[in-house]
């Protein structure tokens, strides 16, 4: 399933609206809500906050394979921006030696299979990978 | 939606959901701290690293002044993503 969101993070509802029919149109446990809910915000806000010369609409792709979900963000009319590229965040540093920022990013990662960014056509493209969980697994 | 409820014994009850659309809620809600304090997390749903941001910034107001935050009832999935971000040898979780 595709759907557009305005490029707000007053959209975030309407976004998690949007992964809950997908999770009930493809049988999806319950289980998982709370990260894919996490990674597409993190993703989505930073298109929000660092691509704000486009105004159109933000697309977001989830389709169900097998135990996986295949989510895809794509931002069209934007400069390059890979996330994928960000600094790692060093989380066994103090709080006080910690550089702000990437903390999204950082959970991410940890939460998702694969992570990659594509750029052609001034639209940039991130596929994330998400292996499912079951309840009680 | 995000909602902040202050307890007889000043515990500040989070429940809910703490996304980034909800930062200026919490931030407002959570700027009247200003002694040792406690979050309870019983009640919320789901945070985002803009959500911890929010807490983070908390904590380092209160550390700065000399007060302890203790951050109380999380559940395993708020507890898992305070871990992933090496924040539960940062704070009082209990």
């Amino acid at each position: 399933m595709e759907r557009s969101f305005p490029r707000d993070i007053g959209a975030l509802a309407s976004i998690f609206e949007f992964v809950r029919e997908v999770f009930a149109a493809e049988s999806v446990d319950a289980v998982n809500a709370f990260e894919v809910d996490l990674v597409i915000e993190e993703l989505f806000t930073n298109m929000v906050k660092y691509s704000s010369e486009s105004s159109n609409d933000i697309a977001i792709r989830i389709d169900r394979k097998n135990d996986r979900l295949i989510i895809c963000l794509t931002d069209s009319d934007v400069d390059p921006f890979d996330p994928t590229r960000a600094r790692e965040v060093d989380t066994d540093r103090p709080l006080r030696d910690r550089k702000p920022g990437g903390l999204g990013i950082h959970l991410v990662r940890r939460m998702t299979e694969s992570f990659d960014y594509e750029y052609r056509d001034r639209t940039s493209i991130i596929t994330l990978v998400k292996k499912l969980e079951t309840e009680g697994a | 939606m995000l909602d902040l409820t202050v307890g007889e014994d000043g515990t500040v009850f989070l429940s809910g959901r703490l996304d980034a659309s909800q930062v200026p809620k919490a931030k407002d809600g959570l700027a009247r701290l200003d002694g040792p304090s406690i979050l309870d997390f019983s009640g919320l749903e789901y945070i985002s690293s803009a959500g911890i941001g929010v807490i983070l910034i908390t904590y380092k107001r209160l550390h700065d002044a000399g007060h302890p935050l203790r951050l109380v009832g999380m559940t395993d999935r708020i507890r898992n993503v305070f871990q992933y971000a090496g924040l539960d040898r940062v704070f009082t979780i209990e």
